[in-house]
């Protein structure tokens, strides 16, 4: 007999392990459509070069060799593969240097601005979605949901907009970050202050926290945790899935501000046909994915135990 | 709850995390001077790559065997202090300075220039636009070890100006050595008036002040560059380069769009620099390979259409000059052809007429032998084209043709699309300044010859002019090539490029080298 | 509670737009296309939104403009609801490994990042209105077919259903004439949903410069062209940002009432 502690221990283990396979499995799959519909309804990249002047027809041939495009493509994916486990994406077409070293320098202005934005959208989502919740009803209640249903339904582009107009006036400088991260914040605070929002109201109608008021909790901090904790799964989900959202929402943001990142990077390589680019892209947009929705099942397991038996 | 607590410090670590990444930010030091570019080259090696952008920085990091004056076109001393040019015009013989060392301490000598050619030519490093610049090559010597010989298979005139350009600009041989083709453009290595610090793709390009420099050209006013430190930054939207200046990320930018130059000129606190840029104005190829285009009269129609000048206010606001042939008016003036293109309606009515496109069936489109009359238009996203474009297809709409307009996303599926031939007008300038660089547009061959036109007349005169000496008799071919041009239509040229540069009032006039876009930054200083 | 209210304003929002862009071209004194005046002059009474960068009517173009994002919405729309229909009674009629192969390529597609997939069709089919359309169409698929699988199988367990195929029915009868129907309710919230989504991905993608065409009036192609002239003429950029929104914010309120 496994102590009751320890049994359900495992059982958490065997569902991040579950989920990890499962993750890994669409990851692989990703990234194979990727592969096969790269070659097949793409052009000809060495022809693409040819028709660019960037290769005589005689280094077309020696450029085919080198990429092993004259192999069947089975073959070719297996060199794929296998390159990929050694953590090597290949050489871009282009610029002739390491696909892995070349996402490197662009990860860093991405992730920062992934991540700031991300932290302002969630900050200002929660402080939206527990006004509106907490004071339902009441006009800062309406005022706090249709900002966040505005919020959902402004496209990124059109709140960069605003923002460059505003920060035109009062001539706002200096931090290179801060603007495009409040663009990126703003727009993906709109769904999670909406999910608080419809949880929280309806937690705080639950017969708990009616009878905790009932027996004279005051309306304070610890019943908003309270009312606040079954929130917490789904907006653990909704995170991770706009976490994987922003790898490609940041395209937007990146233009309106011209600031690079992997978003541009993914732009330019796909329309001047630089595939390995495209492909390395894939692979870490499949991690991503992958890693953010384990982790916030994960997270969702360890707040809410009770999960584990209806998953 | 304790497992909600840990979850929730998470959480907090994460959002404190976030935030001081949001909050950390570079102070820019006085002494240093930003510089607004407008596009992020895919390469920075200049002997490889070929954009315009990347002489801006590295025309401060390289010196040139020879250098041109901006005014006069003549060629003066720089890095070569005498040269030489044998009478068949095969061999170039240069007397190098003896005092020239490289930012890596190295010392520039004929041995070092040898080093240099080698590595353009080198076939494995697919040079882009050095090569091609060196014309027929054949090798280069080091005759002594400061008396350096090119010698070519025959004669090529553009050579000094090719060698005067950043593109051939002299490296270190050991960095380029040690290095090799796609890590150079990381570790540049020159003899200029600024050391290269650093380049990160898309984000900047960072240059320091050479101390030692004091073998400058005649052109340069100062001994050594004055600013400690100039950082390049990437503004490829049109929209940001205005806010730029204004929001006080930079001191100076080029290609400002033209309303934000004029509105920003307005204020004291900056001043706006018009620069022609030499070579080709902004311009459209006609495919004389499909039908209609195939057709002169159907070409000449389609130029007399276009109101030019009022193209220019409207997108321009009059910054720039109408272009009246194949190549700039500066500083290509006495090229120009006599009669000057005009907007005609009726002529280009009637000819159209003459030539067979009648709207027999009322629908507002011409047609001949059952078919409408089409212009597919292809043109690159940059530079003004698509806003030109979209004037042109009301033009030639009102015309009584079907104009399927397309602007591509890129310099990559331009070319595709020149290659594919689907097109009937497709929009490509480049720049230069030697009139040679109309060969690989005009040339039968040629790599750029988008008008897909094929004469022995043009491919006679081309090479005449690329092999002529004498400065009188190579203006007269270049002439008879213009003329030529715009007698068959083959283009429609639109106005002469001018780079709208705005700058804070508190730096120097900037100037710039005779390819228009490189600023000598060595001159520029901060007035107090 | 307010929430009919926002939905009859939500409705009547999208009535105006749509008539406004199906009859107002045929009252309006300008085309969309042609310089008829200076560049960038301010709203008057002769031109009420004033002119564009190239002396176009502004007002005329914001109309056209709002009915080709709107044609092209519901066009991409139309192509993810049909196909996760299609594929939703697909799942319904047949065996469990179907549903489970179908379940593994739909969460593959969904780990690729959705843009990467209208690029790609940019860079073989050209840039242009129909690669616009037929990517976010497709793009959008995958999520709603998860959606549409979940409510079909849902429907499949119910209890009349399973009356219907113990009498004896093809298993396509049933799933036509029994599970379609019943599922039709639950589907229509999210297939609004989708239809704001197609509108925001066409205009994201013609922001973003893949329309092709840039003289084609076109809602998310105008706020890319306007937004060089933000600090002389705004509203070139702000009208059209504000009329996605407004739209997208309305069929949000829609969806959501179908859903109460």
């Amino acid at each position: 007999m496994v102590p009751a502690p320890d049994r359900s221990r495992i059982r958490i283990l065997n569902q991040l392990l579950r989920r990890l396979v499962s993750g890994f499995l669409t990851a692989f799959a990703a990234l194979t459509l990727t592969f096969f519909i790269l070659r097949l309804i793409g052009t000809d990249p060495v022809d693409s070069l040819m028709a660019q002047g960037l290769a005589s027809p005689h280094q077309a041939e020696a450029i085919r060799i080198k990429l092993g495009l004259d192999q069947p493509l089975l073959q070719q994916f297996g060199h794929y593969l296998l390159g990929l486990l050694q953590g090597d994406l290949g050489i871009s077409l282009y610029t002739q240097r390491s696909v892995l070293q070349t996402i490197a320098e662009q990860f860093r202005w991405t992730i920062e601005l992934a991540f700031s934005g991300l932290t302002i959208g969630i900050l200002l989502g929660l402080t939206l979605g527990v006004t509106a919740a907490w004071w339902d009803g009441q006009f800062i209640g309406s005022l706090a949901a249709t900002c966040a249903s505005l919020l959902t339904a402004v496209p990124v582009a059109f709140i960069g907009i605003l923002t460059l107009w505003v920060a035109s006036w009062i001539m706002l400088s200096g931090s290179q970050v801060l603007l495009p991260a409040a663009v990126l914040g703003l727009a993906s605070s709109g769904p999670i202050a909406r999910l608080i929002y419809a949880n929280l109201q309806q937690s705080l109608m639950s017969p708990y926290i009616l009878a905790a008021q009932a027996r004279g909790i005051a309306r304070n901090f610890r019943l908003l945790w309270h009312g606040l904790r079954p929130v917490l799964p789904p907006l653990l989900s909704l995170i991770a899935l706009e976490a994987a959202f922003l790898f490609t929402g940041t395209v937007v943001t990146e233009t309106v501000f011209s600031r690079p990142g992997l978003g541009r990077l993914m732009i330019r390589a796909i329309l001047d046909g630089d595939y390995p680019i495209t492909q390395g892209l894939v692979v870490l947009a499949a991690i991503f994915y992958t890693t953010s929705h384990v982790l916030a099942d994960w997270l969702a397991l360890l707040i809410d135990p009770r999960l584990q038996e209806s998953s | 709850m304790n497992v909600s607590f840990k979850a929730a410090t998470v959480i907090t670590i994460i959002l404190i995390l976030g935030l001081s990444i949001a909050s950390c930010q570079p102070q820019p030091t006085p002494a240093t001077l930003r510089y607004g570019l407008t596009l992020a080259p895919s390469g920075l090696d200049p002997h490889i790559h070929a954009s315009a952008e990347l002489g801006i920085p590295l025309h401060s990091v390289y010196d040139t065997l020879v250098v041109r004056h901006p005014e006069s076109g003549e060629f003066l001393p720089s890095l070569a202090l005498h040269w030489d040019i044998s009478t068949d015009g095969l061999f170039y013989t240069f007397d190098l300075r003896r005092d020239v060392i490289f930012h890596d301490g190295s010392r520039f000598d004929a041995e070092a220039a040898v080093a240099n050619f080698e590595y353009i030519i080198d076939p494995d490093h697919n040079s882009q636009k050095a090569a091609a610049m060196l014309g027929p090559f054949k090798q280069a010597e080091a005759l002594d070890p400061y008396k350096l010989q090119i010698t070519l298979e025959e004669p090529f005139s553009p050579l000094l100006d090719s060698l005067s350009q950043v593109y051939l600009g002299m490296a270190s041989p050991d960095a380029l050595a040690e290095w090799g083709p796609s890590e150079y453009q990381f570790h540049q290595v020159g003899t200029g008036p600024y050391r290269f610090i650093e380049y990160i793709p898309n984000d900047r390009i960072v240059l320091e002040r050479y101390a030692n420099y004091d073998w400058g050209s005649a052109i340069y006013q100062n001994k050594t560059a004055t600013l400690e430190r100039v950082e390049f930054l990437f503004y490829e939207d049109e929209a940001t380069r205005a806010l730029a200046l204004e929001r006080g990320e930079v001191d100076i930018i080029g290609e400002v769009p033209p309303q934000d130059a004029l509105r920003l000129s307005q204020d004291s606190a900056y001043k706006l620099l018009t620069v022609p840029i030499p070579g080709q104005p902004l311009q459209f190829f006609f495919n004389t390979a499909k039908s209609p285009t195939d057709d002169l009269i159907v070409r000449q129609a389609l130029q007399y259409a276009v109101d030019r000048s009022r193209i220019i206010q409207t997108i321009f606001g009059n910054l720039s000059p109408v272009a009246k042939g194949p190549l700039s008016s500066y500083p290509f003036a006495t090229l120009m052809p006599d009669h000057a293109q005009v907007s005609d309606l009726a002529a280009a009515t009637s000819r159209l007429e003459r030539s067979g496109w009648v709207d027999s069936n009322g629908d507002g489109i011409r047609e001949k032998n059952q078919q409408d009359l089409m212009i597919d238009l292809i043109v690159p996203p940059w530079g003004s084209n698509p806003e030109t474009a979209q004037l042109l297809k009301v033009d030639w709409e009102s015309l009584g043709a079907v104009v399927n307009l397309e602007v591509v996303p890129s310099f990559g599926t331009l070319k595709q699309r020149a290659t594919e031939g689907n097109f009937h007008a497709i929009g490509l300038n480049f720049f230069g300044t030697d009139p040679d660089l109309l060969r690989s547009f005009y040339l039968s061959d040629g790599v750029y010859n988008w008008s897909k036109f094929q004469s022995d007349q043009l491919d006679g005169l081309l090479r005449q002019g690329a092999i002529d000496r004498d400065m009188a008799m190579r203006n007269d071919v270049y002439r008879q090539v213009i003329d030529l041009i715009s007698a068959q239509a083959l283009i429609l040229p639109v106005r002469d490029y001018v780079n709208l540069i705005v700058y804070r009032s508190s730096l120097s006039t900037p100037q710039f080298s005779a390819q228009g876009w490189f600023p000598h930054l060595i001159d520029l200083e901060f007035e107090s | 509670m307010k929430q009919p209210l926002a939905a009859w304003i939500s409705v009547g929002w999208l009535v105006l737009l749509i008539a406004c862009s199906g009859f107002l071209p045929l009252i309006l004194p300008n085309g969309p296309y042609d310089p008829i005046a200076d560049p960038l002059l301010p709203p008057s009474s002769q031109f009420l939104m004033g002119t564009d960068a190239l002396g176009r009517d502004f007002l005329s173009r914001t109309i056209y403009g709002a009915r080709m994002t709107l044609s092209a919405g519901a066009l991409a729309a139309t192509i993810t609801i049909f196909t996760g229909i299609m594929l939703g009674l697909i799942v319904s009629t047949s065996k469990g490994w179907v549903d489970r192969v179908l379940l593994g390529l739909i969460n593959a597609t969904l780990a690729i990042p959705g843009l990467l997939f209208a690029l790609l069709l940019t860079a073989s089919m050209g840039a242009g209105f129909r690669t616009v359309i037929v990517a976010i169409g497709f793009g959008l698929i995958p999520g709603y077919a998860r959606l549409v699988r979940s409510v079909f199988l849902q429907v499949r367990n119910e209890e009349f259903v399973t009356a219907a195929r113990s009498v004896g029915l093809t298993p396509m009868r049933v799933a036509v004439f029994h599970i379609l129907p019943n599922a039709i309710r639950g589907v229509a919230t999210f297939s609004a949903l989708h239809f704001s989504w197609a509108i925001m991905g066409i205009t994201t993608l013609t922001f973003l410069g893949l329309s092709g065409d840039p003289s084609i009036p076109e809602l998310g192609a105008m706020l890319d062209a306007g937004r060089q002239y933000l600090p002389t003429a705004p509203h070139l950029a702000i009208i059209p940002g504000v009329i996605i929104s407004l739209t997208i914010l309305s069929i949000y309120r829609i969806s959501e009432a179908l859903s109460a």
